[in-house]
């Protein structure tokens, strides 16, 4: 009887056998009830025809589930449904809130190495289509982040002027983004330009004219280094945070092109990520 | 008073029918004509990103890129904020797509320039090493076509009521002209010829300088369009 040894065949034996008894059983309650059964209800007052009709309470537990259910349907329309229907935005917002929560406690105390991880990470994906896997700009078509200007960039700010990465729709400080404020057009000209702007896309080396220059006549306000006097003018030396976090926010109108606004993608741990980043860059 | 309706069965499932459509009328309809309202700034298409929406279609851009961002935090974070439905409201017909073979570009226009657009069209390698995506070099000598363009924006102005030379947003100027064709062609002229010179390609510059669009023009300004 090798069937016998699966449980599923057992247990289906089982059931069939507690069928037949069951059905047998039953049957012969009902069988024993018409043939001896002797009527124990009370007739109500009401006949039709002869035809009478037993008084018959309803169940206590019918009552109470009959009851519960208007109960439960009165709170399922009214507050049931209305304040927990599901929601597919309502889901997303409550992803991102759980993510945020979880990305602000992870980082609250990030590292360089985790500043350095991350901000790879959001360069290859957010900027390397622009420029470059390796930062180079492609070729020319986008700023070479591995060094900090080129000389046609510093030439071309030497001659408009700059509005200082600010937005243009905002009042005071912000609309110039530094606290200096708007650069005049055509501050140094001719040779001079040519000079300071070999010495400042040189990294501050070289060009004794153009370090003469640069104490002159830029000096006063991106300070002796170049570095920018702590945020009051943007740094030529090297990509500060304070540089990278205005480009991210306001985009950039160069001699080379434009660059979007990145407004609201990133969180402040990866913007200042990404500028470890590029700043790891121009060191190697 | 129904007793005819009960001695005509095809009345009677007519009947039925409206009954238990009632619910999803009620339900379905308000809210839908509610969500297909355009959103807050959706303005529709100026002639030139018109024309270049059909070069999008007849190259089947949408066959690779599908041009809606469903949220997920994943894609939030990668293409911008999700897709909403009121933002295809002019969208004739929309071009969701089906499958990502390349990225999302329903927000392209906020994080690529022109120049890249042209880079990438003539030579997708060049800035995206390992794309898979082919060269489209035929874009830059092919004109665009802006009749046809001009034709489905004047269908559209008068079949559809789409707010082609009307003050969308209050303030007091006209939004998106269309008017006579000339003055459309001149009004794409003036728009071909800034993104031309964005490109840095002098090509292009010449050729929107004779009067004929490159149909890559076009398709940036419709890319640079999608916000």
């Amino acid at each position: 009887m090798n069937w016998l040894s699966d449980n599923v065949n057992q247990l289906a034996l089982l059931g069939a056998a507690a069928i037949l008894v069951l059905t047998i059983g039953v049957s012969a309650k009902y069988f024993k009830q018409i043939k001896e059964g002797k009527s124990e209800g009370v007739l109500k007052d009401e006949n039709w025809d002869g035809i009478g009709e037993y008084k018959n309470n309803s169940p206590i537990g019918w009552s109470l589930a009959f009851i519960g259910t208007i109960i439960w349907g009165v709170w399922y329309w009214f507050v049931g449904y209305p304040l927990n229907a599901f929601s597919q935005i309502g889901q997303y917002n409550e992803e991102v809130a759980a993510h945020t929560k979880m990305f602000e406690k992870k980082w609250a105390n990030p590292t360089k190495e985790d500043l350095l991880g991350m901000g790879e990470g959001v360069y290859l994906v957010q900027c390397s289509p622009c420029h470059g896997i390796d930062a180079t700009g492609i070729e020319g078509k986008a700023q070479d982040l591995t060094k900090r200007l080129l000389k046609e960039s510093v030439l071309a700010v030497i001659e408009k002027g700059s509005a200082a990465l600010g937005d243009k729709k905002m009042d005071g400080v912000g609309k110039f983004g530094y606290q200096m404020g708007e650069m005049p057009p055509g501050l140094v000209s001719g040779d001079d330009a040519k000079a300071v702007a070999e010495y400042v896309a040189n990294g501050f080396k070289g060009n004794q004219k153009g370090a003469e220059v640069f104490a002159n006549a830029c000096a006063s306000c991106h300070g002796p280094d170049g570095k920018g006097m702590n945020g009051m003018a943007p740094n030529l030396k090297e990509y500060d945070d304070t540089i990278i976090k205005h480009v991210l926010e306001h985009g950039k109108q160069g001699v080379i092109g434009t660059m979007p606004s990145f407004k609201g993608r990133l969180t402040a741990v990866q913007e200042k990520a990404v500028a470890t980043y590029i700043r790891s860059l121009s060191e190697k | 008073m129904f007793g005819w309706l009960e001695r005509n069965p095809f009345f009677f499932a007519v009947g039925v029918f409206i009954v238990i459509a009632f619910a999803g009328l009620i339900e379905i309809v308000p809210d839908f004509a509610q969500a297909s309202r355009p959103v807050a700034g959706t303005k529709p298409y100026s002639l030139l990103r018109l024309a270049g929406r059909q070069v999008y279609i007849k190259d089947s851009c949408n066959a690779c890129h599908s041009q809606l961002i469903r949220p997920f935090k994943s894609e939030t974070d990668r293409y911008g904020n999700y897709s909403l439905s009121g933002e295809y409201a002019y969208d004739r017909p929309f071009l969701w797509g089906s499958k990502r073979t390349g990225p999302d570009l329903h927000r392209v226009g906020n994080y690529r320039t022109s120049d890249w657009h042209a880079n990438h069209m003539w030579d997708p390698t060049s800035v995206v090493p390992g794309s898979i995506m082919p060269a489209y070099k035929h874009m830059f000598t092919n004109v665009a076509d802006l009749e046809t363009a001009y034709a489905e924006a004047l269908t559209v102005k008068k079949v559809f009521n789409v707010p082609y030379d009307k003050d969308i947003d209050g303030d007091g100027k006209v939004d998106v002209p269309l008017g006579s064709f000339e003055q459309a062609k001149k009004q794409a002229l003036a728009e071909a010829l800034k993104i031309a010179k964005e490109t840095k390609r002098e090509d292009l510059v010449k050729m929107v300088e004779s009067g004929k669009i490159p149909e890559i023009v076009a398709l940036i300004a419709y890319l640079n369009g999608l916000k």
